[in-house]
């Protein structure tokens, strides 16, 4: 097998469902579904991730375990997780059953958003400010994909082996930018962009991102053009570069 | 002060390239693999070159220590190879029946190289190296290789690791990975893997990219080669980057060791395709049952180019000029940096140094470093070590230092 369950899961638990905070800080469509609605939903998933999504004041947190939730959805294998990102698996509660109404409801819509912004139409993308929203989304689930694939990922593993220690920053030119700390081989998203990095990729803007996320475009070509910029340790971009083949494995 | 170049021709040429070539430029040249950082400070095509030097498509001329990654090492254009590969060329080059000349060329290796009583011809560093892995499986009968990590030893998907897009577990799965410079490790994998390790494969010393360069520790080689003859287990020398810039008679000569097999590729002919497996009389038979030929691979006229290119190494000393002009070089250069007020590191042998700022240990301040050499036309690249050939001159070495003062004044400038 190219690609495993489990680390399938880890994808959809961080790297998929974990855009909705995002979402939420940048979709006024997205802020509208939420309202003002309380709700904290534990994912566990037995062999797999563990994680809550945390809704309230407009906002959303994702947070390890799932322990400390209104609602929780118990899933039996990593399989079974998949199922439900794929929407071939109706998940059922343990507890929280009072809070039905806003996970069959304002969640299922928000998952319906995400999914529009993360799979667009073409006509969705031609209108500027979805394709702006769409691309910091999907720029965030892949950054976030490669830190768990390399965690994960039997051949990811190999490549956040040969990572040194420190910080890689992916970014798009005057736009959003996203960090990854390397410690022992460990790979980790950081919230926020330090000032000081080890390394970077560039690209030149939101256009070129997306033609490279949707595989239109080649990145090593790209560096000759300058439409993708590479500095510092180049090791750390050349290893991220290999996970992030893997990356269009599992997303795909 | 020197011209800083821009390169409009380079970059439109590269944008034509990438509608018919993947990558533009792909592999060891191209500004990806090459890490041309940024790309606007490199040129992507050259025009033409001569002795030291080489001329871009925009009409800048670059003291070049690159040398191709390796093959120029007499100068460009060396008068006496290309008198030597003119002639064969008008008897004939690429022919039905192999020239004589291919006889001449292997006598010459079996009398220079130390440690070889034959010599097989191919074209590429990568066809040697994987030749000799072959054999040493042929020979043992045995599946495992063992190599020392940050090793370069061609494309073949047996030199891959296996995340690498295209390789499968299969290709890798024989691979054993030790540090360089730990026998113990060695003695380690040999205990766990008895009768089962077909070869030790590396290069002379570790000139892997992005890492400073480590030369063996006192007696790291003959350790090896004890363990390797203890265990029955072939010792594979890559020589194809290093192979005589340090010795003529062959880096494992230089180190006071002798290899089984040996590699041979870039410096062998100064430029002309042609790369040699050599070896000791007992792998010969081996060597004859191996299904492995190519279509130019016993063309007479790099044959005719190798002997002359080794004839002249032989009249020079090559290796002993390599090291004092180096030398000369790497000492000129971090008396520059001190001067300047930064921390370089030259390290490898002289004749293949590599460099290093280490200022910043996210080496950007390095890149920003080469990336100002590089516009006033000294070709440095940041990750890879470089090479000296024969043809530099005081002069350009003092140009060299020149330029890199001027370099290092424009990033003390933008700090």
């Amino acid at each position: 097998m190219m690609t495993d369950a489990a680390t399938l899961a880890y994808i959809n638990l961080y790297g998929i469902l974990g855009a909705i905070p995002a979402m939420l800080e940048i979709s006024a469509e997205a802020k509208k579904i939420l309202g003002k609605s309380a709700c904290s939903i534990g994912f566990a998933v037995k062999d797999g991730p563990s994680a809550t999504l945390s809704f309230a004041g407009g906002r959303c947190i994702l947070r390890e375990g799932a322990d400390d939730c209104t609602v929780k959805l118990p899933f039996g294998s990593p399989e079974k997780f998949n199922g439900l990102i794929d929407g071939t698996v109706t998940p059922v509660p343990t507890k929280g059953f009072t809070k039905l109404p806003f996970l069959l409801g304002k969640f299922t819509k928000l998952t319906d958003l995400l999914t529009k912004y993360l799979r667009p139409s073409e006509e969705d993308m031609a209108d500027p400010d979805f394709a702006r929203i769409s691309t910091t989304l999907m720029f965030g689930v892949i950054t976030r994909a490669v830190c768990q694939i390399g965690n994960h990922d039997r051949i990811g593993k190999a490549s956040a082996s040969y990572i040194v220690d420190g910080v890689i920053r992916l970014g798009i030119e005057n736009g959003p930018a996203f960090a990854i700390q390397a410690k022992k081989s460990r790979l980790a998203p950081l919230p926020k962009v330090p000032e000081k990095v080890t390394s970077m990729m560039t690209f030149r803007d939101m256009d070129t991102a997306r033609a490279l996320f949707d595989g239109k475009i080649n990145a090593v070509a790209s560096i000759g053009t300058g439409d993708v910029r590479m500095a510092g340790m180049i090791s750390q971009i050349d290893n991220v570069n290999r996970i992030l083949d893997r990356v269009a494995l599992y997303l795909a | 002060m020197h011209e800083v170049y821009t390169y409009p021709n380079s970059q439109s040429q590269f944008l034509r390239a990438t509608k018919v070539i993947p990558s533009g430029v792909y592999g060891h040249l191209g500004p990806a693999e090459g890490c041309f950082i940024p790309v606007e400070a490199f040129p992507l095509f050259g025009d033409h070159a001569k002795g030291s030097y080489v001329w871009d498509i925009d009409g800048h001329r670059f003291i070049d220590y690159m040398c191709a990654y390796g093959p120029n090492i007499l100068g460009y254009n060396d008068p006496d190879v290309d008198e030597a590969a003119r002639k064969q060329r008008e008897k004939g080059d690429c022919m039905t029946s192999p020239s004589t000349v291919m006889i001449d060329f292997a006598e010459l290796l079996v009398d220079t190289v130390a440690s070889a009583d034959w010599a097989f011809f191919a074209k590429n560093g990568n066809d040697v190296t994987s030749m000799a892995v072959m054999a040493a499986r042929a020979y043992t009968h045995r599946k495992k290789i063992v190599f020392f990590k940050g090793y370069y030893h061609g494309v073949s998907p047996w030199t891959q690791k296996i995340d690498y897009p295209g390789i499968i577990e299969e290709d890798v799965i024989n691979n054993i990975y030790i540090p360089w410079n730990d026998t113990q490790a060695l003695e380690r994998v040999f205990a766990e893997n008895r009768g089962e390790i077909a070869a030790v494969i590396g290069q002379p010393y570790m000139h892997g990219n992005f890492m400073d360069n480590q030369l063996p520790v006192n007696g790291f080689w003959q350790k090896v080669r004890k363990l390797c003859t203890d265990n029955s287990t072939l010792l594979i020398v890559d020589d194809v980057r290093a192979g005589f810039r340090l010795d003529i008679k062959g880096s494992d000569h230089y180190f006071g060791f002798e290899a089984d097999l040996i590699c041979f590729c870039k410096a062998l002919a100064n430029g002309y395709n042609v790369s040699a497996l050599c070896g000791k009389d007992f792998l010969k038979n081996t060597i004859s049952s191996l299904s492995y030929t190519g279509s130019y691979w016993l063309s007479a006229v790099p044959f005719a180019a190798g002997i002359a290119c080794i004839e002249k190494m032989k009249k020079l000393n090559c290796p002993q000029i390599l090291l004092d002009k180096g030398t000369k070089l790497r000492t000129e250069l971090m008396k520059a940096a001190v001067e300047a007020g930064f921390d370089l590191r030259v390290t490898g042998m002289p004749s293949l140094f590599y460099l290093r700022l280490a200022d910043d240990d996210s080496l950007m301040l390095h890149q920003k470093w080469i990336a100002e050499c590089v516009r006033r036309g000294v070709f440095f690249t940041s990750h890879h070590n470089h090479f000296i050939n024969a043809s530099l001159t005081d002069a350009d070495i003092a140009e060299t230092v020149e330029i890199a003062k001027e370099a290092f004044d424009e990033v003390r400038s933008k700090m």
